[in-house]
């Protein structure tokens, strides 16, 4: 296979493991609370503010202090914002969803200014590398690798642990997994500080990919993993992933496809992606083998 | 008491008669002033806009920022001097590139076009529930956004447009929030209005008792997309320019928040929620230019305004979520809407 | 108040409103340790409703439940079945995309006793060889009855005292609902007390030591079955026919 084919598929897969990953977060929370964290662009700004701030130390201690910052936002954002709405319709857990991630937003620019700054993050990540005869850039290669270990390793923890049952039960049928003694609380600050780290995780490929961090670095990626979540299935976490995943690699996919003068409308051919699918399958491309309403 | 029929007039009465004192009152004030009670008054076009299809169906719509954005760019394309327009948009087809209408001939088309787009992406919408249908304005918003900044040819793209004429003072714009009062509390009287209200509240009655859900909403869709599309259109011949940027997440926050805190429930709500937002937005900018004390200027810094806000809706949602009006009219009590047999609908007034 | 106390489950003047619709009109309901008690009444006479509230899985506009003596209101959903209470509820709500033995494994959320939560399981696989068959399989591929043992079983793996259901025989055939109801009675058997809704009355009746006709949010009648069965106004209190006041 020819180089620029190659580029491409691996940007694809890279940047749809990263939309993976940030569905998932978003997808997490949803299934079991039904409720769309949009402020889940600012646990990835947070994140990378955290990189910024630490700058110089070394990347291993810069990148745990980025997740431990992340999820700690998660688990305020939950205690204080959304568990005394719990319960509440979804138009409210929406509305409250967008309040959030804009006082986030707002508060961030306060405090650290609405301009992007330069970070030089994991530079040796920007190296080339021959793999299969092909050269590519090993921050691809660490992105991809890092996507499927954390992939994995989420599913075997859905899968294998107690807890990770009760997780999964919860997001299937909340109040009965309550009425047989899941603990509420427990499983939801879980699904809050899981989400934290995978936003953590895509901030520093980001933040290392792109050397740029900004307020509303995560905005475009929960925007966009969004609608993956919502093409793959709200409620369904392999839906949730797969349709992160499809998204983000469709982002690249016509980047390459299509003709120069409609490249720039790529958002809109997606957008219009996600309302054919909610008005032919609002249950999504994998629905979740749930008997309740999804939406 | 008054009778019955101009009982159920009090509340549009008393907005008007708040709106037109707001107005007034600016009008006596310098012309700095005066310019922040016209943005404020714009903004109560948009919010009402937002309410009618909002409050009445009790569906979020992310959208109407994109009726707002067509109405300013249809507006701009027709009232720009042909000699302006050659300058910022070569490629315009001759018979736009050569059109230059008077301000209400252009503001109505402008708003027409809005109507007509919130129609065709209504359409195939308006039968989605709750979050569906709010996920699908959300793309209604992202789709004209991306196209209206890329469509270079006819819209300049991610250039502003500049030298449109200024004609939106604080008369214009009271006059239009006079209207558009009018205009949501005609609707919201009207039969469709008081049939949507009622699916609102329980839509499988309202289903049952053959009321058309879907047709009522796109009703309320299309006129609420007049109205944001008249908002847009006040924007644009107030600031002279039109930029695609500034119809998009930020505008649309501010018009939704606007709307949350006022109370999305009634017409009072939204009247509310942009009054009292634009003079808290005013109190804010003050601060945050500061005084001077003694030489040294004492300001809040940059941003809080915007943070304050979110984090008041925030406090309404969590502690009042039916905003300041409280889903209540002015003078006029709660109005719910009740379906009777055979789709009759009975207002209950408490 | 003796009686009161002796009781373990105890609901007094319970009220549940839906907006301005009250659901149920101030439900007094007692029974004690052993028994079968049912409820039966039409559709829509706020069965459901009184159970979910006794539960707490609705909200209660008034009224006092008490278990074994303790106060419910006000314990979280979560806590109650630790207290002893399980709750089967309407629909079987099992987790359809979790297998067989997962699903029984989450009725022992709240115990600590591994070793004893597995001798359990076996016994229970046992009684319910269907479960045994298909332990691997995602429960959504069960059929209704299989679904209804699965729920049941479910349910008794956390050791109830109390084990609540609702509508148990809905949408199931009738060889299937005589598996059910005989399951039930070897349940209580083994000591657990049994409180069931049912809109089939002569089912409930056949199971049941007392019951309660509920109609329009309250209860119209209660008694031993034999004795309801035979009494004239049943008719009435089930049907409506003949009775002023209360609508369904």
């Amino acid at each position: 296979m020819s180089q620029p084919i190659l580029q491409t598929l691996a940007d694809a897969l890279s940047v749809g493991g990263l939309y993976a990953l940030t569905a998932l977060g978003i997808g997490l929370i949803f299934g079991i609370m039904r409720l769309i964290n949009f402020a889940h662009g600012e646990l990835i700004a947070i994140a990378g503010y955290t990189l910024l701030a630490l700058f110089g130390m070394p990347p291993a201690a810069a990148i745990v202090a980025a997740a431990a910052a992340a999820m700690l936002l998660a688990l305020v954002t939950e205690r204080l914002a959304f568990r005394p709405l719990r319960g509440a319709d979804p138009a409210t857990l929406l509305i409250a969803s967008f309040a959030v991630s804009f006082f986030l937003q707002k508060t961030l620019i306060l405090f650290v200014g609405a301009r992007p700054k330069g970070i030089d993050f994991l530079p040796l990540l920007g190296r080339q590398v021959d793999a299969l005869g092909v050269r590519l850039r090993s921050l691809e290669i660490v992105a991809i690798a890092v996507s499927a270990i954390l992939l994995a390793a989420l599913s075997w923890f859905l899968k294998a642990t107690r807890f990770g049952l009760e997780m999964r039960a919860a997001a299937e049928d909340f109040t009965m997994a309550r009425v047989l003694g899941v603990r509420a609380n427990r499983v939801i600050a879980t699904a809050f500080a899981i989400s934290g780290l995978l936003a953590a995780t895509v901030s520093c490929l980001v933040v290392a990919e792109t050397g740029v961090v900004q307020p509303r670095m995560g905005l475009q990626l929960t925007i966009i993993a969004f609608v993956g979540t919502v093409i793959g299935g709200l409620g369904s976490l392999a839906g949730a992933a797969l349709g992160g995943f499809l998204v983000g690699a469709a982002t690249i996919l016509l980047q390459a496809l299509l003709p120069p003068d409609l490249r720039a409308f790529r958002e809109a051919f997606l957008f219009l992606a996600v309302t054919l699918v909610l008005v032919l399958r609002p249950r999504g491309l994998i629905p979740a083998r749930g008997l309740r309403e999804r939406i | 008491m008054l009778p019955g029929r101009f009982r159920r007039l009090a509340p549009l009465a008393a907005l008007l008669a708040i709106v037109a004192a707001f107005g007034l009152l600016a009008g006596l004030t310098p012309a700095v002033t005066a310019r922040r009670a016209t943005e404020a008054l714009i903004d109560l076009v948009a919010v009402v806009g937002l309410y009618i299809f909002v409050g009445n169906s009790g569906v979020l719509s992310f959208g109407n920022v994109a009726f707002m954005a067509v109405g300013a760019y249809v507006s701009a394309l027709l009232t720009m001097r042909p000699a302006a327009k050659s300058v910022f948009l070569p490629d315009l087809p001759e018979w736009i590139a050569g059109a230059e209408w008077p301000p209400l001939p252009s503001a109505l088309a402008a708003g027409g076009a809005a109507a007509l787009l919130a129609l065709v992406a209504g359409w195939p919408l308006m039968r989605l529930s709750g979050i569906s249908a709010s996920i699908a304005t959300f793309a209604i918003l992202v789709i004209t956004y991306v196209v209206l900044g890329n469509w270079t040819a006819v819209t300049g793209g991610q250039n502003s447009l500049m030298g449109l004429p200024i004609y939106v003072g604080l008369w214009t714009a009271l006059a239009w929030a006079a209207v558009a009062i009018l205009v949501a509390f005609a609707y919201q009287e009207s039969r469709s209005g008081l049939l949507l209200r009622a699916s609102r509240e329980d839509e499988a009655a309202a289903e049952a008792a053959g009321v058309h859900t879907v047709r009522h909403r796109l009703i309320a869709f299309v006129i609420s997309g007049f109205l944001s599309g008249i908002a847009g259109v006040l924007l644009a011949h107030f600031l002279g320019t039109v930029r695609v940027e500034t119809f998009y997440l930020d505008l649309t926050f501010l018009i939704v928040a606007m709307l949350v805190i006022g109370g999305m429930r009634s017409l009072t709500g939204a009247v509310a929620g942009a009054l009292v937002i634009a003079v808290l937005k005013e109190l804010l900018r003050q601060a945050e230019i500061g005084v001077t004390i003694d030489g040294t200027v004492v300001a809040a810094p940059a941003g809080l305004g915007d943070a304050v806000l979110a984090l008041l809706m925030l406090a309404i949602i969590l502690f009042r979520p039916k905003g300041i009006a409280g889903g209540r009219e002015l003078f006029g009590g709660s109005v719910e809407a009740r379906v009777v047999a055979d789709g009759e609908v009975d207002p209950l007034r408490r | 108040m003796s009686e009161r106390e002796r009781a373990l489950l105890a609901v007094s003047g319970l009220i549940v409103r839906y907006g301005r619709i009250a659901a149920v009109r101030g439900v007094d309901l007692e029974i004690r340790a052993g028994e079968i008690v049912s409820i039966v009444g039409p559709n829509g006479a706020g069965k459901t409703s009184l159970l979910s509230a006794i539960f707490g899985v609705i909200p209660s506009a008034g009224g006092d439940v008490r278990f074994a003596g303790d106060r419910l209101a006000g314990v979280a959903l979560e806590a109650l079945v630790g207290k002893g209470i399980a709750f089967v509820p309407e629909g079987r709500r099992i987790f359809a995309s979790l297998t067989v033995a997962e699903n029984l494994a989450l009725g022992a959320t709240v115990r600590r006793d591994n070793g004893q939560v597995h001798a359990d399981r076996e016994r229970l696989f046992a009684t319910f060889p269907i479960l045994a068959a298909r332990r691997r399989q995602p429960a959504g591929l069960l059929s209704g009855g299989e679904q209804q043992q699965l729920a049941i079983a479910r349910a008794l793996l956390s050791r109830p005292k109390l084990l609540m259901l609702d509508e148990p025989s809905l949408g199931l055939a009738p060889a299937i609902i005589d598996q059910v109801y005989g399951l039930l009675r070897g349940i209580r058997a083994e000591g657990v007390t049994i409180l069931l809704v049912e809109q089939n009355a002569e089912r409930a009746f056949a199971l049941s030591d007392r019951a309660y006709v509920m109609r329009g949010g309250e209860f119209v009648l209660n008694g031993a079955p034999k004795a309801l069965s035979a009494d004239p106004r049943f008719d009435a209190a089930y049907f409506g026919i003949g009775m002023s006041g209360a609508s369904p």
